[in-house]
């Protein structure tokens, strides 16, 4: 909980010596409550002061980094429990699991290959697989130890599934310079993994059947010298699952138990996408997921996009001529704004229709399109100078623009600030009007046109 | 120092909502007393209610996966009715009135009316009748179907800001509950209800379709729109503490990713698997962020929920017996 001025004030020197640029004590605590100056200007605080004061303003979760290199993950630092209150920041890693032990050298490549050559972009975004979490099997020791160094040697962070202690070590001492997550089994005596990840120097994730003795499990690891902690959550079915997400976040949050202030490691079995739906939204950082595929990978990442983005900027899209399916110079010509909910909307609505078009999509700063019309960004000559700027001239030969029916407005405008020919023509004002708007009022103009070339 | 949280206490409730009257089994939603899911601190009298969608006409968009476990009764409401409480276990249905549009098929008052009469006659559950969309079209096919219907406890879909006084007067006549759609903005929610009290709609017989983002396409907005309508009604807000619908099924198809070919997009996996978990996904979403009613499109996504929720509501009453 972050200190309030009068109790920063308590933990001054009361000397009003004005060292630190002010006239008086409380005038430094309240600008140090208020996140705008920093205790080191104050050359007289006590170091029990300072300590006092760092724990109080430290982040309510560690900070936590797997992996090294441009694939690293970095997790933790989250400080709200609502992403409205101000938004998720480190978005979670999507490991997966691999289980080498049955697998010749070149199946394990070839997986391994495919799955570091998998890209999807979507709005803006390259998907990919964040890591492989690899499965330790007693009986089979070299086989993870093989399979750790083939995925860090492709860039991959990795996370250790341990089954034993030594089979763990020789894993971990292998790949210890890529930063290695060390993951006990469940029920695992904590110190012998402690003290692997203390002697190793690498994060360390912490397991309990229930919450008290997780935190308790968490602060005995800190104190054998684990500097990075992840939390394994209790939770055997949905509910107590969702419960314990749930009380590490806002007991962290709340600072009511240090142990708790750590990020959150999530194991997905097969065919347990709920439980990653209820990972990603409820605040897990590292999920390691059993499943492999675009079919399971699609709905999840496209979720974790959608949880992690900043609520309070609207999502905007790169203005520019978007191609819906495959148009041509006859094809239909539609425009709209760059707020991606309308984006969205109407590049499904359009695709749907099955007719093929070019959708210009215009810098109206991520609004909507009416918002954008009465803020004047949605203008006759704004859209005219964006058209121009993609050169929608060279792309269509009827030199017609279909505009939202929201503003019909900007037409007469708009044909002016185009001139050379161009006419407008308003559109449905709803999207999921696309449809008829093309079979009434476009295939009849298309074929007038095609009539008189 | 104990890591246990103290339970938290709000000001407010949910309203409960009982959907489904006269010849109906009534089922009641809402009157939740905590943050959703959170049944560790607070109680919750009605579990969460799942609903599938029947269409009056055979649905031009619904992908072949989607169509698959209604072979036989698309376009025949009744039967499809039928189907989704006796084989998939459907808590109540959204009859989606879609041929009224004047665009896809224009059927009539009369029409609508008789299809929605046929489900009542099939099946026990609640309905929801969803009408074309706001206008002069809806409001004529809506009065005509809650007149016809009166007293059955049917949920209109639905009164929108600019378009209420129609719906709200029928509502009221013919003794139906009220679906108040705003577009995922919290302060229109807030006002419709208002106008809604204001027309003396009973917001005990309200709920409130925030409009929902499927799953890449606006889910966050909804998402957090949702939240944050909760906790104002547990802020103790009475114009906001209605149970929230979600039409989700007809959203999370909506996406191209839940219908594109793996031949056409082979890094995307199997069609038929990627579009359940694409639904599944937006529902388990929307569950965590406060919906009441859920209308699904597929029945396995349906089947996957109700799993799902067993684990929090199995002693709840409210929804069909888990299965």
């Amino acid at each position: 909980m972050p200190l309030t001025g009068l109790q920063i004030f308590k933990l001054l020197p009361n000397t009003n010596c004005k060292k630190c640029g002010y006239p008086t004590c409380l005038t430094f605590a309240m600008k140090l409550a208020a996140g705008k100056e920093s205790l080191e200007k104050c050359p007289d605080a006590s170091p029990e002061s300072k300590a006092a004061l760092g724990a109080a303003s430290a982040p309510p979760i560690r900070r936590v980094t797997i992996g090294r290199g441009e694939r690293a993950l970095t997790v933790g630092e989250e400080t709200v429990f609502f992403r409205h209150e101000k938004t998720f920041v480190r978005r979670p890693g999507l490991f997966q699991t691999f289980d080498p032990a049955r697998l010749a050298a070149v199946e394990r490549d070839v997986r391994l290959d495919r799955w570091r050559g998998i890209r999807i972009e979507r709005a803006g975004e390259t998907f990919q697989v964040d890591g492989i979490a690899v499965v330790e099997t007693p009986g089979a020791p070299q086989a993870a130890v093989d399979a750790a160094l083939a995925a860090a040697g492709r860039g991959f962070p990795v996370a250790i599934l341990a089954a034993t202690l030594p089979g763990a070590a020789a894993v971990a001492e292998r790949v210890k310079e890529d930063r290695p997550l060390l993951v006990p089994p469940a029920g695992a005596d904590l110190e012998g993994y402690a003290g692997l990840a203390v002697r190793l120097g690498i994060p360390l994730v912490v397991g309990a059947p229930d919450l008290r003795s997780l935190a308790d499990r968490a602060r005995e690891a800190e104190r054998e010298g684990v500097s990075d902690i992840l939390l394994e959550p209790p939770g055997a079915d949905p509910r107590a699952l969702h419960h314990s997400l749930t009380a590490i976040r806002r007991g962290a949050l709340d600072r009511i138990h240090p142990g708790l202030g750590h990020p959150v490691f999530l194991r997905v079995g097969a065919g347990e996408i709920e439980k990653a739906v209820l990972g990603i939204t409820k605040f897990a950082s590292l999920l390691a997921l059993a499943d492999s595929g675009g079919e399971t990978w699609l709905p999840l990442w496209t979720l974790r996009q959608n949880i992690y983005t900043d609520p309070q900027k609207p999502l905007q899209m790169d203005p520019g001529l978007y191609a819906i399916g495959e148009p041509n110079d006859r094809s239909p010509l539609l425009v709209t704004s760059n707020f991606s909910l309308t984006y969205f909307i109407v590049s499904t609505e359009a695709e749907a229709t099955g007719v093929a078009c070019h959708l210009a999509v215009v810098d109206a700063e991520g609004l909507s399109v009416l918002t954008a019309w009465s803020a004047g960004k949605f203008s006759g000559d704004r859209v005219a100078q964006a058209l121009r700027q993609m050169k929608a001239a060279d792309r269509v030969s009827h030199r017609t623009v279909i505009i939202p029916g929201y503003v019909p407005a900007i037409s007469g405008e708009l044909e002016d600030a185009l001139g050379d020919g161009w006419r407008v023509l308003v559109g449905p004002q709803e999207a999921s009007d696309i449809a008829p708007f093309f079979r009434d009022v476009w295939e009849p103009l298309g074929r007038e046109l095609e009539a008189k070339p | 120092m104990s890591p246990d949280l103290k339970p938290k206490k709000w000001a407010g409730a949910l309203r409960a909502v009982t959907l489904g009257a006269g010849s109906r089994r009534p089922l009641a939603v809402g009157g939740g007393s905590g943050l959703p899911l959170h049944t560790f601190e607070a109680a919750f009298p009605h579990r969460p209610v799942l609903a599938l969608e029947i269409a009056d006409v055979d649905p031009p968009r619904w992908v072949e996966s989607v169509r698959q476990p209604w072979e036989g009764v698309l376009g025949r409401p009744a039967e499809a009715a039928r189907r989704a409480v006796e084989r998939f276990g459907a808590d109540l249905l959204l009859v989606n009135l879609m041929g009224t549009h004047p665009d896809r098929g224009n059927r009539s008052p009369e029409q609508a009316a008789a299809d929605v009469c046929a489900v009542l006659e099939a099946v026990h559950v609640p309905l929801m009748v969803k009408g074309p969309g706001a206008g002069k079209k809806q409001n004529e096919v809506l009065a005509r179907v809650a007149e016809n219907c009166r007293g059955e406890g049917l949920a209109l879909h639905s009164a929108t800001n600019e378009d209420y006084k129609t719906l709200a007067a029928i509502a009221v006549a013919y003794g139906h509950v009220l679906v108040a759609e705003s577009p995922i903005d919290v302060n229109i929610a807030k006002q419709l209800n208002i106008l809604l009290a204001d027309a003396n709609v009973d917001l005990n017989r309200v709920l409130i379709d925030p409009l929902t983002g499927g799953l890449g396409y606006g889910l966050e907005y909804t998402y957090s729109v949702m939240e944050r309508i909760r906790l104002a009604a547990l802020g103790g807000d009475a114009m906001l503490n209605c149970p929230i619908v979600c039409l989700e099924g007809e959203e999370a198809w909506k996406a191209k990713e839940a219908t594109v070919s793996a031949g056409k997009e082979p890094n995307w996996g199997g069609q038929r698997e990627r579009g359940i978990h694409w639904e599944v996904a937006t529902a388990m979403a929307l569950i965590e962020a406060g919906a009441e009613v859920l209308v699904l499109r597929h029945p396995e996504a349906l089947a996957r929920i109700r799993k799902q929720l067993d684990s929090w509501f199995s002693e709840t009453p409210g929804g069909a017996p888990c299965r």
